[in-house]
């Protein structure tokens, strides 16, 4: 299990994968975003799920995501998020500059070795 | 971009709203019952499940803690708060705030006025397009023989400077004058601005209505055209623009007005009418007679240095080319801006000085306040450390506190600059250029607003700093009422009364040599009798008295009027009165060698009607006055000063000599007088710098303008009425201009001094009483403090004056030290001074030994107050307050 709550990383990273999250599952609240990221990381993730409110809050200050209230699957009301256009083209963005960044690291630690 | 936006949703959720925490709490509530319902649905009991999604969620406060810190700017925020909570505890102690913000107001209010004017007269450059390439153009007279640095212009140097240059986009030459403007309503004097064509462009002044003249129309028979000032056009014609192309008159010659202009700034913004020079060709050809002002605009990239190398050439060549007129006449080129401001400048670089001392001396009373304050705050402030508000939070509070009663001083001193500033305006009067233009604006603003907080907060400073040495623990042991006032706090009060002495000793230093310059200055015996006498000028046009004799006839007339007005004891004309200019020309004394004109000596000469000594009380001490039979075609006659007698014909008598009066007639003419010698230029000349006079007949030359001087028995302003009486049943038509009295005339001559005088000894006074109340209330603190000890003193038998003496004394070290600190740096910064100092010695004994006793009188007397209450302590009351 890997704790990336302290990590400097983290911040970039989290929000990526909401972004990720939202394009795959379209409009979510909060705690399923929170459930849809650990499961993808297949339980190796663990993170306090109120992380993700500041994460949430600083993307929709950016116009990367917005929000209304609604009615959850089961009938309770919650907070709904999606992408904007902005959004959408932050992942692209985002995707390229991660996969890089993972290559270049990849590389180094191959060398490393 | 995104980054932007989101930093500016975070500043607006500074201002915080209970929509947005309502709307977190809903949303983590949904969280939870989202999480609790999979919980329940995977067979926990509610509880458990609950228990679970909290854990899950990281603790409720603690996200919401997070989200908000996201929300806001949290520096900000406790920014905010910390404003709040100042504003709060400040209108709980509402002395010390009312205290604090009176000390500042004052000290900010004399600052922000100073501010206005300095920024507006030296700091903008000038309202023109490309100001910083505008010049002004002078002539250097050669140093022997003139005692001024720099001279006015002859046009036919000015012809060849601008023919030849080629540093300058264009140059243009100009004179001011007061005419008679008749033919259209009553007639009036106007101030009239004759110049060249180009003149108005290189200002960039451009017509509202109409046209300006162009060099056509400044020749020798153009037809002769006018264009008006706004203020002008507004008052005289109250704008009636019907009055373009119709015709006024101008000392009696018709002019077609072709334009308005706005006011003109910096330079002739008095003048009403302009016209074109229209020079004749003998006029443009004058080059050994210097009347006229210059200006110039540099080409784009061309240096003053350039220009002046440039044109110091073309001066050289002329030099050499009529070497009779212009031997030694050089050139030279200032900036406009600089050449305006030159005098004011000193005065107002003084007073600038001056108060930011006050400034200082407020900042130190405050710091001082807000010391003794957190002093009485140690333990609330020790119990907020206990509770674990972190130092830089208390120390950041007090900043804040600082700021709110900086902000709260700048609102006040803005106030009293507002007021201030008129006030000023009024003060200087005439000795200030550019006037017009000092307003408070937004650059005042920013300057108020900046001196305010940085006062604030460094006055702040001093208890935060204070405060971070302090062990919280020691503060919560002994409390504010016993708080040990040695070690490093006592220090750092007595460095404040130490900064404060110093300070205000150096101003009043300052305002003292000034004081002494100003007495010594009107102490000067100017050489004629200044009290009584009524002035005012006359101009008659030559169109009306075309021969010299009608020009005599009217001025005779108008002495016989005067002469015989009820209250006058005599009445005489001369040229141009002592310290308002005049004409210096080349005489050729009888004795000297052969030699070209201008080599001959230069003396001041004053065109005058007999009478004139008596009326001014200037003493004859050899031969006669001028008299009645000299005049047209008598044989010519001059009275001399002792000065002019002593340089021509040193240990001859000067009575029956000849001088030639050069530049007006080839004729000698014999000296019958000597009178004693009067200040001409201004009343601090040296004795080299004193002009010599040769005092010539008016009726030799009949010409047409003088200056009417009266004796009168009482006030002389009482007789201005029957003056003008007695000019216009001569001609009622005539205008009787620029009226005043010589006193005024006197008064002028002294510039700004007076005026600076006066702002700094009252920002020196005030500067006294700051520093007498912090030295009062430092010591009263002090005092408060040892109350104790000094109780039990006076218990164990200690003599009451002994325990005086020892209170006083201690008192008044800082006093001491703060005088000795003044007075070293009142010596090194005087020289600043220098130029409005006059008569006395930069390092006056007698004055910085004043003042340090002044100091100490009222050192003694600030310690002497808190130091009797002490001893007035009941020993018993002390003591059972253990």
């Amino acid at each position: 299990m890997t704790n990336f709550e302290k990590n400097a990383v983290w911040q970039g990273t989290l929000s990526l994968m909401v972004l990720r999250t939202l394009l795959t599952m379209g409009e979510q609240h909060g705690y399923g975003i929170a459930r849809r990221i650990e499961q993808t990381s297949q339980g190796r993730l663990s993170i306090n799920y109120g992380t993700l409110y500041p994460a949430l809050l600083k993307l929709e200050q950016e116009g990367l995501i917005s929000s209304e209230w609604g009615l959850s699957d089961n009938n309770r009301k919650a907070k709904f998020y999606k992408l904007t256009k902005a959004g959408r083209k932050q992942i692209e963005r985002d995707t390229r500059q991660w996969e890089e960044t993972a290559a270049i690291m990849m590389r180094f630690l191959a060398g490393e070795e | 971009m995104k980054s932007l936006r989101a930093w500016m949703l975070r500043l607006f959720g500074v201002l915080g709203s209970s929509r947005s925490e309502r709307d977190l709490s809903a949303e983590i509530d949904s969280h939870l019952q989202l999480h609790i319902d999979d919980n329940i649905r995977a067979g926990m009991t509610p509880e458990e499940a609950r228990r679970r999604a909290i854990i899950a969620l990281g603790g409720i406060e603690c996200t919401n803690e997070a989200v908000r810190v996201r929300r806001t700017l949290p520096l900000i925020d406790s920014l905010v708060r910390d404003v709040r909570y100042g504003i709060r505890t400040l209108i709980k102690s509402p002395g010390f705030a009312i205290a604090g913000v009176i000390i500042l107001g004052l000290g900010i209010g004399v600052n922000s006025a100073i501010f206005t004017v300095v920024n507006a007269v030296v700091l903008r450059p000038l309202p023109f397009p490309d100001a910083d390439r505008i010049m002004r153009v002078w002539h250097t007279p050669p140093p022997k023989q003139f005692a001024f640095p720099t001279f006015s212009l002859s046009p036919a140097n000015f012809a060849d400077w601008d023919e030849q240059n080629e540093v300058f986009e264009r140059m243009a030459i100009y004179r001011y004058g007061r005419r008679a403007l008749t033919g259209s309503g009553e007639p009036a004097a106007v101030q009239v601005g004759r110049a060249s064509a180009d003149f108005l462009p290189i200002l960039g002044v451009n017509p509202v209505i109409g046209r300006i003249f162009t060099r056509a129309e400044d020749r020798e028979g153009a037809p002769l055209t006018a264009v008006l000032s706004e203020p002008f056009f507004k008052s005289r014609f109250g704008g009636d623009q019907s009055i373009i192309g119709k015709t006024i008159v101008i000392d009696r010659v018709p002019h077609i007005v072709i334009g308005v202009v706005p006011n003109t700034v910096a330079l002739g913004s008095r003048v009403e009418v302009w016209v074109p020079l229209a020079w004749t060709a003998k006029e443009r050809a004058t080059r050994a007679n210097h009347n006229y002002s210059g200006i110039a605009k540099l080409k784009p990239g061309i240096s003053v240095e350039r220009a002046q190398a440039d044109m110091t050439a073309i001066a050289k060549r002329l030099e050499a080319q009529y070497p009779d007129d212009n031997k030694e006449w050089g050139v030279l080129i200032r900036p406009l801006q600089d050449d305006i401001i030159m005098q004011a400048r000193n005065s107002l670089v003084v007073l600038l000085g001056a108060v930011a001392l006050v400034l200082l001396i407020a900042c130190a009373n405050l710091a001082n306040l807000m010391l003794v304050r957190t002093h009485g705050r140690a333990r609330e402030i020790a119990v907020r450390g206990a509770l674990g508000a972190s130092r830089l939070r208390v120390v950041q509070q007090l900043l804040t506190e600082g700021m709110v009663l900086g902000i709260g001083g700048g609102a006040a001193g803005l106030a009293a600059a507002y007021f201030g500033v008129d006030a000023l305006k009024a003060a200087f009067g005439n000795a200030l250029p550019r006037a017009n233009e000092v307003t408070v604006n937004s650059e005042v603003l920013i300057f108020t607003a900046i001196i305010s907080i940085a006062t604030g907060l460094l006055a702040a400073f001093v208890p935060a700093w204070q405060l971070t040495g302090r062990d919280a623990n020691d503060a919560l042991k002994t409390g504010p009422a016993r708080g040990n006032s040695s070690g490093g706090d006592g220090r750092l009060r007595s460095l404040l009364v130490v900064s404060e002495v110093a300070l205000a000793l150096m101003l009043l230093i300052g305002a003292g040599l000034l004081l002494r310059s100003l007495s010594g200055l009107r102490a000067v015996d100017p050489g004629f009798d200044a009290h009584h006498v009524l002035t005012a000028t006359i101009d008659i046009p030559d169109a009306k008295y075309p021969t010299p004799q009608q020009r005599n006839q009217f001025f005779d007339r108008v002495l016989q009027n005067t002469r015989a007005l009820p209250g006058v004891e005599s009445a005489a004309f001369v040229e141009s009165v002592p310290l308002q200019g005049g004409s210096t020309q080349y005489i050729a004394p009888e004795g000297l060698p052969p030699m070209k004109d201008s080599d001959l000596p230069v003396v001041a000469v004053r065109l005058s009607s007999p009478g004139y000594f008596k009326t001014l009380r200037i003493p004859v001490i050899a031969g006669r006055d001028l008299s009645e039979t000299d005049g047209l075609n008598r044989p010519r006659v001059v009275v001399v000063s002792e000065g002019t007698a002593k340089k021509f014909w040193p240990n001859q008598n000067p009575i029956g000599k000849h001088v030639t009066l050069t530049m007006m007639t080839k004729e000698p003419s014999e000296v019958v007088g000597v009178v004693r010698e009067v200040q001409l230029g201004s009343l601090d000349a040296t004795a080299e710098q004193t002009e010599t006079a040769v005092y010539v007949p008016a009726a030799e030359f009949g010409y047409g303008g003088t200056t009417l001087v009266l004796r009168t028995a009482g006030d002389p302003t009482l007789l201005t009425k029957a003056m003008v009486g007695a000019v216009q049943r001569v001609d009622p038509e005539q205008p009787v201009l620029d009226i005043q009295t010589l006193d005024e005339i006197v008064e002028q001559s002294l510039g700004q001094r007076p005026l600076a005088m006066l702002l700094l000894a009252a920002f020196a006074l005030l500067a006294l009483v700051l520093a007498t109340v912090g030295i009062y209330s430092v010591l009263a603190y002090t005092v408060r403090q040892r109350v104790r000890e000094i109780g039990i003193r006076l218990a164990l038998g200690a003599p009451v004056e002994g325990l005086l003496g020892m209170i006083v004394v201690e008192g008044l070290k800082p006093t001491l030290i703060g005088i000795v600190i003044g007075l070293g740096l009142a010596a090194a910064l005087v020289r600043v001074m220098a130029t409005l100092l006059f008569g006395v010695s930069q390092h006056d004994p007698g004055t910085f030994s004043g003042v340090a006793l002044i100091m100490i009188v009222v050192g003694v007397v600030a310690t002497l107050i808190p130091a009797y209450r002490a001893t007035r302590v009941d020993p018993i009351v002390t003591l059972r307050a253990e």
